[in-house]
C-alpha cells in the first residue's frame, strides 16, 4: 500500500518533468495558421535572426572605414577566414574567386542562425527546421551541377563520377548507381541533414539538462537538489559546446560545399 | 514519453509549405544583402586599403630614390668642391712661391745693379779725381819746382816729362 502510494507520488512529480521532445521542432503556428505563410516559433526566431544579421552587418558595412575598429576588424577577420581558409584552401584562389560571395553568405548566415540555439529567449537554432539547411544544400547542389557543365563538361563529369578510372569493369554495375545516388541525392542530403541533426541534438541535450535542473532544484524533493547542481553544470558545459558546434557546423557546411563544387572541375595539373 | 509517440520522427524531415516559403524568402533576402551590398562594400574597402598601402610603398620608394639622388649629387658636388679647393690651394701656393722667387730675383738683380752703379760711379769719381789730381798736382808741382829751383822751365816737353816722372815716383811711394 505504502509502496503504491510512493510510486503514485513519484509518477505525479515525474509528470512535472518536461522532457524536451522532437515536438519542439514542430511547434504550432501562431500567425497565418494553415496558410503557406504560417509563422511558428522557429520561423519567428529565423526572421528575428535575419533582421539582426541584416542590421548588424548592414551597419558594419555602412560604417566600414579604411582603418578598421575592433568590431570591423573582427568582421573582416571572419571574411578573410572564409575566403582564405575555406574557399581558397579547397579550390585555390583562381577557381575559388567566383565562389567567395556564395560561401561567405552560406557561412555567415548558418553561423548566425546556429548561434540562436544558445541565445536566451530564442533557445533554438534558426536552422533547426529541415528546409533552411535544405535550401543551403540546394544552392550548393545547383552550383556544382553548373560547375560540372561549365568546368569539365557534363559528359566528362558523369564519366569521372560514375565510371572512375582504375576500377574493374564488373564493379561498375554496382559502383555507377551508387555514385549516381551520391551526386544526385546523398551530397545535398548529407549537407542538410548533418546541419539540421546537429542543431536538433544540441537543443535536445541542452534543454534536457536545464529541464532536469528545473525539476531537481525546484519541483522535486530537496534530497535531489545535488543532482540539479550536476545537471546544471553539465547544461552549462553543453551550452558552451553548442557555441562551438554552431561555428563548427557552419565551417563544415561551407568547406563541404567548396569540396563538392571543386569536384566538378577537372583535376588541376 | 507520451509526447514522443504523438509525432513520428520522420515528420521532422517532411517539408512543410510555410517552412519552404520562409526559408526560401530568407535565403533570397540574405543572399541579395551579401551579394549586392555587404561583400562589394568590404571588397571596395579591401581594394582601397591595398591601393593605399601600395601607393604608400611606391611613394616611400620614390622619396628614397630622390633622397639617394640628392645625396649622390651633394656628394659629387662636395668632392668636386674639394678637388677644386685643393687645386686653388696648389695654384695659390705655386703662385706665391713664384711671386717670392720673382721678388727675390728682382731684388737681387736690383741690388746687383745698385752695387754695380755705385762701383762704377766710385770708379769714375776716382778716375776723375785722379785726372784732376794729375793736372793740379802737375801745376802745383811745377809751380813748386819752379819756385824751389828758381828756374823757369819753359820747354813744355821737359815740363811734362818731369811731371810724369814725378807722378810715377809718387805712385811708387804710394805702392810701397
Amino acid at each position: 500500500m505504502t509502496g503504491a502510494l510512493s510510486l503514485a507520488t513519484a509518477a505525479s512529480t515525474l509528470a512535472d518533468f518536461e522532457v524536451p521532445s522532437i515536438d519542439d521542432f514542430l511547434p504550432d503556428a501562431f500567425v497565418f495558421q494553415g496558410t503557406p505563410f504560417a509563422i511558428n516559433r522557429i520561423v519567428m526566431v529565423r526572421l528575428i535572426a535575419t533582421v539582426v544579421l541584416l542590421l548588424v552587418f548592414g551597419i558594419t558595412a555602412k560604417r566600414a572605414k579604411l582603418i578598421p575598429g575592433r568590431w570591423q576588424g573582427a568582421v573582416e577577420w571572419l571574411l578573410e577566414f572564409v575566403r582564405n581558409n575555406i574557399v581558397y584552401e579547397v579550390m585555390g584562389s583562381e577557381r575559388g574567386r567566383r565562389y567567395v560571395p556564395m560561401i561567405t553568405t552560406i557561412f555567415m548566415t548558418i553561423l548566425v542562425f546556429n548561434i540562436c540555439g544558445i541565445i536566451p529567449g530564442m533557445n533554438i537554432a534558426a536552422t533547426a527546421t529541415i528546409m533552411m539547411p535544405v535550401f543551403f544544400a540546394l544552392w550548393t547542389f545547383v552550383q556544382y551541377w553548373i560547375a560540372a557543365c561549365k568546368g569539365k563538361g557534363l559528359g566528362k563529369f558523369l564519366k569521372d563520377e560514375l565510371l572512375p578510372a582504375g576500377v574493374p569493369i564488373p564493379v561498375y554495375v554496382i559502383l555507377a548507381p551508387m555514385q549516381l545516388i551520391d551526386i544526385v541525392l546523398i551530397r545535398p542530403a548529407s549537407l542538410a541533414i548533418r546541419l539540421f541533426a546537429n542543431m536538433m541534438a544540441g537543443h535536445l541535450i541542452v534543454a534536457l539538462c536545464f529541464s532536469a535542473t528545473q525539476f531537481f532544484l525546484i519541483e522535486a524533493h530537496n534530497a535531489l537538489a545535488a543532482f540539479g547542481v550536476v545537471t546544471f553544470a553539465f547544461g552549462f558545459v553543453m551550452t558552451l559546446f553548442e557555441a562551438f558546434v554552431a561555428a563548427l557546423q557552419a565551417f563544415i557546411f561551407a568547406t563541404l560545399s567548396c569540396v563538392y563544387i571543386n569536384l566538378s572541375y577537372p583535376e588541376e595539373d | 514519453m507520451e509526447t514522443l509517440a504523438e509525432t513520428q520522427g520522420i515528420d521532422l524531415f517532411l517539408p512543410k509549405t510555410f517552412d519552404i516559403f520562409w526559408s526560401a524568402v530568407i535565403l533570397v533576402i540574405v543572399a541579395i544583402f551579401f551579394y549586392k551590398f555587404f561583400l562589394p562594400k568590404f571588397q571596395s574597402i579591401f581594394d582601397e586599403r591595398a591601393a593605399k598601402i601600395e601607393g604608400g610603398i611606391a611613394k616611400a620608394e620614390q622619396a628614397q630614390k630622390e633622397a639617394d639622388a640628392a645625396k649622390e649629387k651633394y656628394e659629387s658636388q662636395l668632392s668636386n668642391a674639394r678637388v677644386e679647393a685643393a687645386k686653388i690651394r696648389d695654384d695659390a701656393r705655386a703662385e706665391a712661391s713664384h711671386i717670392i722667387a720673382d721678388a727675390r730675383s728682382r731684388a737681387e738683380s736690383e741690388a746687383a745693379q745698385v752695387t754695380a752703379n755705385a762701383q762704377r760711379s766710385i770708379a769714375s769719381q776716382q778716375q776723375q779725381a785722379l785726372v784732376s789730381l794729375k793736372g793740379e798736382v802737375g801745376v802745383i808741382a811745377t809751380a813748386l819746382a819752379g819756385k824751389i829751383l828758381g828756374a823757369k822751365l819753359q820747354d813744355a816737353d821737359v815740363q811734362s816729362s818731369m811731371i810724369d816722372s814725378l807722378i810715377d815716383d809718387i805712385d811708387k811711394d804710394q805702392a810701397a
